[in-house]
């Protein structure tokens, strides 16, 4: 494999982690802890995808390789996994009266309730959208590069929601009041902005934007019970990374963290794929550690600079 | 005085959670004496269990040294405890690569002591090179790095397989004693016991046959395990008691409280954070060691992050920095895995049919419940994982200070004695009322009010509740 082709799943990749990560930049700059239940927030979003693809079928049209019902699914995974999350917090997380690691544990037990009734209803095993594989594009091959429609419509509709988002925050009176409730709650507050609705926003955009990246990592891989979870780790090395609370620089640490996560395979004969470097370079490192060198990445830059590559800058 | 009235007594002083607690514990001994004697549990089993609930009762020491005493969020409990299993295993296991053969080293150190040694050395070390990056990070932000850098500890040794045989893990371990003189032939000698079937019976009304079982050189294998988790406990829990009494212990609680003050005060709040990383650290180690020698087999399963929130449940539910609390969360949790499990073999598969007709609608309702059941009775896993995701919430949401959140046991015995009155002796009680309710000031004001009349407690609990009230101002000025 060449490394256009490492670099072009890496966006793949990075796109889900993106999805994931900005959601969780915003809950963590709004609500204020550590949202751990948010892997299984995604978990939520692409085993409703699954379903509701099952009920929708493929629905005629096609777009980018996926059928017309899959963009439904899709739709249906944003929308249950956003009323799953306002749903939790108004029946969890407002009525505790305790501080961010209070919220924090409690989000550990919300992420269990969510993955014990996915498990309850559909059992241990992985499932797999039914859509049919894709060949790789032709008109790629020449440059080494294997990536298929389904893949181009990840990043594509990342990129979607990515601008929606960023046109959201920055243009819209909404994005106004997450801005000024995200950078000072008290001072919001007393400037007549209703916090608790932003928050309630903040839930919906976020879950949302979870559920989206769920499906499209069931999509890009399958959907099991643990998905969630199992990513959750690389998604939190990614908001760090990026800076905690700022969204911009979670669409960053998400991107450079998925980067990272897909061209490990690189390293062992790093001097043979990149030029300017002696051929028998290398670093011994298996991509099985590919989550442990995120979170190696995270501790590092929690220790040189721990308000992350754009802390400084409001959201 | 009787007994009775002594007991009864006793009973009145305790807090309405203690007698809550109390209750419970005394139900469920009656419950599991009762499966004893009727045969239903075996007494290996029922050893086994209770050497459980001390691997457990270790476990919420370790994590509670560290979030309890000085509020450091550990989330790499089961790394700590898979370091201390793997230390010995590694050593130890007949499957090892790496791992020594016999069970004397040089013909006289037993090899076990030399796993023991090994695995407290490697998660102190280990605890340090982990807490050199992260206790000097936020609370939150340590809990994310502690648990990716488990993940990482765990992969390794998933991964490692010349090391540490991969996911196959480690099979062939000897028992703790094995190679003692005495104890290590212990087992053997003893004599089978056979405790014969009895029939007990009302004439007439009712006949029923209990007892029948024997004790042989299993169950005395698990007495002698149980043994030693109960060492492992005494000595622990001195320890910490001790400690956290002293003027070390006292300041840990100050970093606890607020860091800011006991950085101004001249403390190095760095260094005590890792004093008190690595002795929790240490202590998981430990029941790893234990429950290494008691499952003679170890894997890469059990560093899952899973068992650390087992272990935040036991210390949460029990109460944070409560060392009877630890005790108490450590029983709960096993009650929650074996008896879920157990619960699982007894339950029927599928409800008894009711006998009534189903509806024409697609789904009726006893339909509904009888699917429902049997989806939960079937996936009892899955099912466990719920009950412990409510029980987290449920405890946030009610009693966030835990059940048995720590008392008296901050307090030097002397300073207790020498107080008198309702307040006094129970100076948690109202300040709890007061928290409950929803309104730290209350909680304030309570404590402000017990400093005149006894110092030595109200600072205690004052302390211990402030540091809900700090913590969240902390966070809200952090975020600027």
């Amino acid at each position: 494999m060449s490394v256009l082709e490492y670099l072009a799943n890496g966006l793949v990749y990075s796109s889900i982690i993106v999805l994931a990560s900005i959601g969780l930049s915003l809950v963590y700059s709004i609500a204020d802890f550590a949202n751990f239940a948010h892997g299984d927030t995604m978990t939520v979003g692409a085993y409703t995808s699954l379903v509701t693809f099952g009920f929708v079928g493929a629905l005629g049209g096609e777009v980018l390789g996926l059928p017309l019902g899959f963009f439904v699914a899709l739709a249906a995974g944003v929308a249950v996994a956003a009323l799953v999350a306002v749903l939790t917090h108004r029946l969890v997380y407002e009525p505790l009266d305790i501080d961010s690691i209070g919220l924090l544990i409690t989000s550990i037990g919300v992420a269990f309730v969510y993955r014990s009734v996915i498990r309850l209803g559909f059992g241990a095993q992985p499932f797999e959208f039914d859509i049919e594989l894709q060949r790789p594009i032709e008109a790629l091959l020449p440059y080494g590069i294997r990536m298929t429609v389904h893949d181009v419509a990840i990043v594509a509709s990342a990129a979607v929601l990515v601008a929606g988002l960023h046109a959201l925050l920055q243009y819209t009176d909404l994005g106004r009041k997450m801005r000024a409730t995200a950078d000072n709650p008290d001072l919001a507050r007393v400037a007549g902005i209703r916090t608790n609705r932003v928050e309630i926003w903040t839930w919906i955009l976020g879950a949302g934007l979870a559920g989206a990246g769920g499906a499209f990592l069931g999509l890009y891989n399958q959907i099991s019970p643990r998905m969630g979870f199992d990513i959750l780790l690389v998604v939190f090395a990614a908001v760090i990374l990026g800076g905690i609370g700022s969204v911009y620089g979670a669409m960053a640490g998400g991107f450079l963290i998925g980067m990272v996560n897909q061209l490990m395979p690189i390293l062992p004969d790093l001097g043979a794929e990149i030029p300017l470097v002696p051929d028998a370079f290398g670093i011994p490192i298996g991509s099985q550690y590919a989550n442990a060198v995120a979170f190696l990445i995270m501790v590092a830059v929690l220790l040189f600079r721990p308000s992350g590559i754009a802390g400084e800058e409001a959201s | 005085m009787s007994v009775a009235d002594r007991l009864g007594g006793r009973f009145d002083g305790l807090t309405a959670a203690e007698q809550g607690v109390s209750a419970f514990v005394v139900g469920l001994s009656v419950l599991l004496l009762f499966g004893l004697i009727t045969g239903g549990l075996s007494p290996t089993y029922f050893l086994y269990l209770v050497g459980l609930v001390g691997m457990y009762v270790l476990l919420s020491f370790g994590l509670n040294a560290q979030w309890g005493y000085t509020g450091l969020i550990n989330f790499s409990v089961a790394a700590f405890f898979g370091l201390g299993a793997y230390g010995t295993a590694l050593l130890t296991a007949s499957s090892s690569p790496i791992g020594l053969s016999g069970s004397l080293l040089l013909g006289v150190v037993p090899l076990t002591l030399v796993g023991l040694f090994v695995a407290i050395v490697l998660a102190a070390v280990v605890a340090v090179a982990i807490g050199v990056p992260t206790l000097r990070l936020r609370a939150d932000y340590l809990a994310i790095a502690s648990l990716g850098l488990a993940e990482v500890v765990r992969v390794l040794i998933l991964n490692q397989q010349d090391v540490t045989n991969g996911s196959a893990g480690l099979r062939g371990l000897p028992g703790f004693f094995e190679g003692w003189p005495l104890l290590g032939t212990f087992p053997e000698t003893m004599p089978t016991l056979r405790v014969a079937e009895l029939e007990v019976s009302i004439p007439g009304v009712y006949s029923t046959r209990i007892l029948g079982f024997t004790l042989d050189t299993p169950f005395w294998q698990a007495l002698v395990n149980v043994a030693l988790v109960f060492v492992f406990v005494a000595v622990v829990y001195a320890v910490l008691r001790r400690a956290h009494r002293s003027p070390w212990g006292r300041v840990l609680r100050t970093v606890r409280a607020d860091e800011d003050l006991a950085e101004a005060l001249g403390k190095d709040t760095y260094s005590l954070k890792m004093q008190s990383f690595v002795l929790g650290s240490v202590i998981m180690a430990l029941a790893g060691v234990f429950y290494a020698h008691l499952n003679l087999f170890v894997s890469p399963g059990d560093l899952e992050p899973i068992n650390t929130f087992y272990v935040w449940i036991a210390v949460i539910l029990g109460g944070s920095g409560s060392n009877r609390g630890a005790m108490f969360g450590g029983f709960v949790v096993i009650a929650i895995r074996e008896g879920t499990r157990f619960l699982g073999d007894l339950l029927p598969e599928a409800l008894p049919s009711l006998g009534i007709p189903f509806t024409d609608l697609a789904v009726s309702f006893p339909e509904l419940v009888a699917t429902t059941y049997a989806t939960v009775v079937n996936n009892f896993a899955s099912t466990r994982l719920l009950a412990v995701g409510l029980l987290i919430v449920l405890v946030m949401r009610f009693r966030p200070q835990g059940v048995l959140p720590p008392q008296r046991e901050l307090v030097w015995p002397a300073s207790v004695a020498e107080s008198s009155g309702p307040g006094e002796t129970n100076p948690r009680e109202t300040i709890e009322d007061g928290a409950t309710a929803g309104a730290h000031e209350t909680a304030a004001t309570d404590a402000a009010a017990d400093e005149g009349s006894a110092p030595d407690e109200s600072a205690d609990t004052a302390d211990a509740d402030d540091t809900t009230t700090a913590d969240a101002d902390d966070g809200g000025e952090d975020r600027e």
